[in-house]
This record gives structure tokens, sequence and C-alpha cells, in this order.
């Protein structure tokens, strides 16, 4: 080797490859999302798992490595060049530094489990092969299905060109022991972002990590904390982003990165085949949470809201479902409300509850024909197959706009109606002898913002019970 | 050839449940009840196995409840007590008292929690073996977290002069392969995992030791006398008429699922299971109509005479439930079924007269237009109409919602009609909508369909019987897990 070796560390995003409709590998929105990012990172990593290495042809891995160069204003690139076989992944390793990477990041090989021998031999060849291309080792049992062994690492740790091992594992008890047996002779990267301030805290060089071209400015804080010895701060930063980063460690890796740039104003593309967008590793229901995540850290302006509060007389309510005060008064239905809690996690809960056999029937077997957009009834339940007596239907007041805003009502909230009319059928506030002969109508007004479950599932319940209280008080 | 192998060692043997008393004791009544029903049907019986909690059982107990299973079956058939604990003192213990007791072997599971290496398990067993009692070995890794290997069953097959035959309840044909390789004709080798044992008899298998052998001992003991006389087409037809029934057993929840089977099929005094495991936990409330669906698809749950609506008629009725609601104006019922997750089925169901709130909303939704939630009359005896929860968008969403869900709710249509869960008598009286939930993102066709068949016939079952009763929903309010309430 010639010159000083080079050190991995730092702040390195693991880049996605935009893939256009078509397919095939977009160019130009790769150039984008590397100009966005670069300013904030210490290197670039094109081609890892989060760039869905696997699916590239050698032609196209080299291409991505090309403008990655290209775009990098003289920061490193590490190149993903890991394959299944030793041939392959020297081939890549080749054309890589043809490109003008700086480094490899290769992968334990994966699909044959090969032996500790073979790994090691692996390891062996590309550095024989390549003497003057750095190598960094890449641990990542969730794809691969095994770990790099750490007495391999310790004996590969010798040849002067592999300089680092990136640790995706998540498991700090794999990311200490390389640290005791290798760590004198190379750097390792943390490359799980639910661990990264664990991680640097234990030895750890630097990063190379998918949510890095996210939210790079808060890994860098946490890089620059730890190493002035401020562990306060880096847990507060760590904190800000321990969701998001969840999301995208366990729920779709770079399908779900592509979902956030998108929604931050960066063309990144669609995946490749046989992943999907959004509804595959990626729920629909995740996609909702990466939004309001990224509105908690500013990250994107918050939709606008419109919110209204239900303060006309109780019995005026109800004129959406059809029933009109005058219905509900002819018919002495139990009418109750209660609201709890303050700012976006306020609830308001206003119920009726009325006999089968008279207009409530009507109107509440009307609303399950009746399914509109954003105001959805469904009945209340404890959990699948556990609905409650008597048979009670949630509607939302204020129109919900997307799948997250669904699940607050649907998810939370009902769980809260559901134990609070059981609890109040236990207390016999909700007469017994009713369960089958009268049915329960609930319009729920929670705010479109809400963002802690725990607490609307709290208010929920108590502005349930303070609704059941005041409906069932006469009975 | 050396050979171990016993006489008694052979055929069908129901791992019993253990009924409890409300206040949480043996229930002896019952048990003796139990031993009853499967006496005529089996070779021999097993009294604290897994199926019978023996986990979650004092020293005492298990004692108490061997020595009752001895006396009422009255040396009829062998009695294999389990007596296998975590430790080799306590195991010691009662395998030394089931000898005296008069067992006729004992049912010794390997070590579990802690995991000893394979020289200490050989050792445990060595130390069993010397009390004099026959012993089975019994390797049941999904518990015990301890995986025999072969040559651990095989050394300690041959090894040890009372070990007279393994049970392997893992369902790795591999592994049960290599056992029959190793050791058939030196001790006798039975198949404790209900879906596979079919496969292993014909290959060799000298008996087993199952769970639902407590609610279905006779058509184990045909399957049995299929294999000896090696009627292989005979084995492969009836273990296909039982699969979807045992691997419910097998898969969710073992001693609760068997417990509901008995009460439904006449055992009404069955108790549930013990704590931690609860009713409606590992053997789900969907799981528990799968498995009525399963018994009335057998035979075993009979039809009574029940008051519905003004008539009298015929209705599947499981022994331990009351019967169905008698006011047909407005019924609802729920249900989910699962899984793969994206192809889920959730149906809210409202089932009433015609002349009540449900026919008037099926009329007046008739002649309103629902772009996005086109409303679909998809049966007309009973007349159902098809309510999509969300807005359908696209054509696969069209064909999933209103073909694949469609299709699974008419099938559960016509089978609750013909299995008298939905009385042919009141069919033209009454009327049904359908609320039906299909996530976006399904793929599997067949799946949607199944579920939603699924789905509707717990429904329809919970609308006429007013379930989730009071006493249900309150004894899980605490405990009911709601899948949406938690962020990821």
């Amino acid at each position: 080797m010639i010159g000083e070796p080079f050190r991995p560390g730092g702040v390195n995003p693991a880049l996605v490859t935009p893939f256009a409709r078509d397919q095939a590998v977009d160019e130009e929105a790769f150039r984008e999302l590397i100009r966005h990012v670069i300013d904030d990172v210490d290197g670039l990593v094109p081609c890892g798992t989060t760039g869905e290495f696997n699916y590239l042809t050698p032609e196209e891995n080299q291409r991505l490595v090309q403008i990655a160069a290209q775009e990098a204003k003289g920061k490193p690139v590490i190149a993903g060049t890991g394959a299944p076989s030793t041939k392959l992944a020297l081939e890549l390793a080749r054309s890589a530094r043809e490109a003008g990477a700086s480094a490899c990041l290769v992968v334990c090989p994966y699909f044959l489990h090969p032996s500790d021998k073979g790994i090691y031999q692996h390891y062996y060849e590309l550095a024989k092969a390549l003497p003057d291309m750095p190598i960094i080792l890449y641990n990542i049992p969730q794809v691969v299905d095994a770990y790099l062994p750490r007495r391999v690492v310790e004996d590969l740790a010798d040849i002067p060109s592999i300089v680092g091992l990136k640790d995706s594992s998540g498991n700090l008890t794999y990311t200490m022991e390389i640290l005791e047996y290798a760590g004198d002779r190379i750097n390792v990267l943390i490359g799980h972002d639910e661990v990264v301030l664990n991680a640097l805290a234990g030895g750890a060089s630097g990063m190379i990590l998918a949510s890095a071209q996210v939210y790079p400015e808060v890994w860098r804080g946490v890089l620059d904390a730890v190493r002035q010895g401020d562990l306060e701060s880096a847990r507060r930063l760590q904190r800000q982003v321990q969701k998001l980063s969840r999301i995208f460690c366990r729920y779709g890796g770079g399908v779900a990165v592509k979902q956030a740039l998108k929604m931050m104003g960066v063309n990144a593309g669609r995946p490749r085949s046989p992943l999907k967008s959004v509804g595959g590793a990626l729920l629909h229901e995740d996609r909702a949470e990466i939004q309001l995540e990224l509105e908690k850290l500013g990250k994107i302006q918050p939709r606008p809201a419109e919110f209204r509060i239900p303060i006309e007389p109780l019995d005026t309510r109800f004129e959406k479902i059809g029933l009109t005060a005058e219905m509900i008064g002819a018919e002495k239905m139990q009418v109750g409300t209660g609201s709890t809690g303050k700012d976006v996690e306020s609830v308001q809960i206003d119920l009726l509850c009325g006999a089968k056999d008279g207009l409530m029937g009507e109107a509440w077997a009307y609303q399950l024909t009746y399914p509109r957009h954003g105001f959805e009834a469904l009945t209340t339940i404890l959990e699948p197959n556990l609905a409650v007596r008597p048979s009670t239907l949630i509607v939302p007041t204020n129109e919900l706009k997307d799948l997250r805003q669904a699940n607050m009502i649907y998810g939370p909230v009902q769980n809260a109606v559901a134990k609070s009319i059981v609890d109040k059928l236990a207390e016999s506030v909700i007469p017994q002898s009713i369960v089958h002969t009268h049915v329960m109508l609930v319009q729920a007004t929670v705010h479109p913002r809400a963002l802690d479950r725990r607490v609307l599932h709290h208010n929920a319940y108590e502005a349930t019970c303070v609704a059941l209280d005041s409906a069932f008080v006469e009975v | 050839m050396f050979s171990k192998k016993t006489e008694w060692f052979r055929g069908i043997f129901p791992a019993l449940v253990t009924p409890f008393t409300p206040d949480d004791q043996l229930d002896e009544s019952t048990y003796r009840e139990l031993i009853r029903f499967v006496l005529p049907h089996i070779d021999g019986v097993v009294p604290c196995g897994t199926t019978g909690e023996f986990s979650s059982m004092t020293l005492e107990e298990k004692m108490r409840t061997i020595d009752i299973c001895i006396d009422q079956v009255a040396g009829q058939v062998p009695v294999l007590a389990g007596t296998g604990c975590q430790s080799t003192q306590e195991t010691l213990e009662l395998t030394q008292w089931a000898k005296d007791a008069g067992a006729t072997g004992a049912l010794v599971v390997a070590p579990y929690f802690l995991k000893p290496a394979y020289n200490e398990v050989f050792d445990h067993y060595k130390q069993v073996d010397k009390i004099g009692l026959p012993i089975v070995l019994y390797n049941i890794p999904q518990c015990a977290g301890t995986h025999f290997k072969w040559w651990t069953a095989e050394g300690m097959g041959l090894a040890l002069d009372n070990v007279i035959g393994m049970k392997d309840s893992s369902g790795d044909m591999p592994f049960f392969a290599a056992a029959l390789e190793k050791l058939r004709g030196t001790i006798g080798l039975f198949v404790g995992h209900d879906e596979v044992v079919g496969p292993a008899m014909l290959a060799g298998a000298d008996g087993a030791i199952l769970a639902s052998a407590n609610l279905i001992p006779d058509i184990w003991q045909e399957i049995y006398q299929a294999a000896q006389r090696g009627d292989a087409e005979f084995v492969q037809r009836r273990q296909k008429e039982i699969q979807i029934l045992v691997r419910l057993v097998v898969r969710k929840g073992g001693p609760q699922a068997v417990k509901e089977g008995l009460r439904m099929m006449g055992l009404t005094s069955m108790s549930n299971v013990r704590l931690p495991m609860i009713q409606g936990g590992e053997f789900e409330r969907e799981d528990y109509e799968d498995l009525r669906t399963q018994l009335e698809n057998l035979g075993k749950i009979g039809s009574q005479t029940v008051h519905l609506g003004d008539r009298e008629i015929e209705y599947a009725l499981p022994a331990d439930l009351p019967p169905p609601l008698q006011d047909l104006t407005l019924c609802v019922g729920e249900g989910f079924a699962g899984p793969p997750l994206s192809e889920v089925a959730h149906i809210d169901l409202l089932l009433g007269r015609k002349d009540g709130p449900v026919g008037k909303a099926i009329r007046r939704a008739q002649g309103e237009p629902r772009p996005g939630h086109e409303l679909v009359i998809i049966n007309h005896h009973p007349l159902t109409m098809l309510v999509p929860t969300v807005t359908v968008r696209g054509a696969k969403a069209r064909q999933l919602v209103y073909e694949d869900a469609a299709n699974g709710i008419k099938l559960a249509l016509e089978h609750a009609i013909a299995h008298d869960n939905l009385p042919e008598a009141i069919v033209d009286d009454i009327c049904l909508i359908a609320n039906v939930f299909v996530h976006p993102a399904a793929s599997i066709r067949q799946r949607v369909k199944i579920n939603n068949y699924k789905a509707m016939r717990g429904a329809i079952r919970k609308a006429l019987e007013g379930r989730p009763t009071i006493p249900e929903l309150v004894s899980e309010k605490e405990s009911a897990r709601h899948p949406f309430r938690y962020a990821p």
C-alpha cells in the first residue's frame, strides 16, 4: 500500500438507488440526492443494502460508484461491492476502483452459507488481488442470515488493506466483541440506526446509515457530543430520531427512506421489483407514521388541518347520522358527553344510546351501509373478535385525511371507548338488561395532529366514562 | 436383533387434558368422565403430559392426577405417566412415585428452560433409568427449548436399559426419519405432532401420543388401524379430513383448544386452562370459531330444537352455550380472521328481519348512489348486501372485494345453512348487511376468500348468539390487546 491507509469514520449515508417507473436507474435523481446530502456528511456509500445492491447489474454498480465519485466534492466514496461469489465480488471491487472509489464495503457472502474457512478465503482473495483497495467488512445478519464470525474478523484484521468493519446487526454484544478483538487494528462503523449513540460510546469510529441521508445533521450532533463527552446531548438527539430510525431499520429499509425523502421533496425514485414502494415491507400505516415524525423533526411542514369541536346543544350533534333533537327527545334516547385533556391530545366523546326497534336502530343500520370517506363508522372492539355490547359504532366528527389520523381513531381511541363501555357495564352504570335491546353510537372528536397514543387513550377513556355516566344517570 | 420394545407401547394414546374446578383445584369427576369418553377407542393414556398442563401443576397435584387416572383406567389400558420435571431430583421423585403407584411407564420430557449440554441430558435420563420403571424419552423442542439430536436419542435408546420408547413431538421429519433408521425395532417410536401422524405411521412409527386424541380418539384409531394394514390411501384421506382441526390444536394453544372442543361436544364441566394461559389467548377467538366449524364438519356437534324469532328451528348448538337470541330485530356480529397480515378479513355484520331496521337500511341504500362504495346484493337466499368499508380504488381492489371476499361470504352463508348455523327456516324472513374490510395491500386472492369465509361464519354465529357475552367481555377487558393501539 502506498501512502497513509484510509481510515473510515464520521457520518456516511448508505445512499438509496433511485429507480424510474421503467425500473431503470435514474441517474439524475441519484445526482440530486447526493447534492442534497453531500455538505452534511463525511463520505458516501453507494450500492449498499439500502441501495438495493443485490438488484444491480455489475455495469449499474460501477456507474453509480462513478456518479458518486463525481459528485462527492472530494470526500471518500465507499462502494458496496459485495456478492455471493468471490469471483463477482472481486470483479465489482475492481470496477469500483476504476470508477474512483476510495474503499469498498464487502458484505459477508450470502445465500449458500460458507464455513468460517470459506469466509476467510473470500476476503483474503479480494485483498490479495487488490492490495491497494481498502476493504471494509460488513456484518448484517438480518439479510445474510449469518454473522461474520468474530474469530475470522480477528484474523482478517491483520491484513493491511482491511481497514474497517460495518456492523449493522444492532447486537451490541457483537460490536463490543469486535472492538475487543480487532479494534486495535480496524475501525468499527455502526450500521444500525437505533443504537448509534451506544456504539459510539462503546468505541465505534463512525457510522454508515440509511437515515444519514434524511437527518445527517442529527448524527453529526450525536458524534460531536459523544466526542466531547456530552452524553446528555447525545441521548437527547438520538431519542429525537429513535422512532424514525426504528421504522427505517425494521420496516422496509431503503423503501422507507425513499418515502421519507419523497415527503421532503427529494426525488428518490422507486424501489426495484419485487419490492413495492408501499404496502409490502413498508405498510401504509408506517408510511403515515414517517410523515408525522418528519413533521416533529421540522423536516416537513404539517398539512393544514381543519378541526372543529362540536359545541352546539348536545341533542343536535347527531344530525349527520340522521337523528334530530326531536327524534332523540321523542324516543327518550340516552345522551351523554365528556371531554378530557388539552391541546392536540384532547378528546370529546358525544354518545347516544337507543332501542334497536326504534329510530336509533334504523340510523345505526343505515350507518353501516354508508361509509363516508374520512368518516367511516366501525363497531367498537376490545380487540378483533371481541366486540363490545351493547353494539357501539364509532364515527369521527372531523374528516380523517390520512391513514395516520385513522389509526388514532381506530386504535387507541376505539380501544379506550371499548374499555370504558365494558367497565361501565361491569359497574352496571350501563344496565345489563339493555345489551341486546339497545345500540350505541359514539361521535369522537380527536385533533388531526394528535401525537401521543398513550395520552390519547387515557383521555378517550376518561371522556367516555364521563359521557356514559351522564347518559345513564337517570336510568 | 436387540430389542427393548414392549407389547403395550403401541397404538393411540391421548395426552389427557387436566380439568380444574372453579376454585382451581383438580376436578376429579370431570377427569374420570373424560377418561370414560376416550377409553373405548384408545390403546393407552397419558396423564400429566404437555396437553395436561403438567408444567402448571404442583408435584402433589400431578401425583393425585396420575393416581386418579390409574384408578379410573383400572388396568384396561396402560397408563404412561408424564413425570418429567426441570430438575433431575424432582423428576426422580415423581418417577419413583409413579412406579410405586402402579403406572405402566413414564414419559420424561427433556429438562427444560435452562439448557443442559448433551452429556448433562444423557446423565439426567441415566439417573431416571435406574428407577426401573419403563421410560419413554420425550422430545418437544417447541416448549422445552432443547432439541434432541438423533445421536443423543440413539445413544440413550441403546444404552439405557429401561428406555423402551421415544415420543417425538417436534414434527421434524428428518429427525424422526433418523430415529427410525437408528432405533426402529430397538425401542418403540411414537409420533407426537398431530399434523404428521399419517406420514410418520406409514414410515414405521409404532403409535402416537396426541392432544387431539382427546377430541377424536375414534378417528385416530381408524388411521392407526389403516396404517397397520398398510392402507396408505385411507390414512392420507382421513388425515386430510382432520388436518385443519389438528393444526389448530397443535399450533394454537393445545390444551385450551382441546378443552373448548370437549365442552362443545358435551363435556360441559370442562374448565379453561390455568394461568398464565387464558381463554382467548394463544387459542384466539377466531380459532374458537374455526374449531367449531371443523367439529361441525366432522359431525361432532349436534343440532337442537330452539326458538328463533317466532319459529322452532334446528340449530347446531355446542353443548356449553345457551340457545340463540330470540329477537331478530337487529343482530350484530363482528368477525376477524387472518393471517397473513395483508389478507386479513374484518366483517361488521348486521342480521335482522326484512321488516326491521336492517331491511329498511338495505332498501334505502339501494336507492342512493355511493361512488367508490358500490353496494352489491351478493346473495338472495338470504338477501345479503355487501358494503366495502374503505373506498375501492382500482381493478385489483374491485376484484378482491366484489369477487374474492364476496365468494368467501357466499360460501359461508351456504355452509352456515347446511350446518344449521343459519337455519333454513328463517332465511327468507331475514336479510344481512356485511360491512367488509379488505386491506388495500392484499394480494393473495385465495386467502382473502378463505379469511372472509371464516370471519363470516363467526360473525353469523355471534350475531345470532349475542356473543361475546358480558362475562366474556368483563373477563378479558384488562388483558385484551388491541392491535392498532400502539405506536410502531
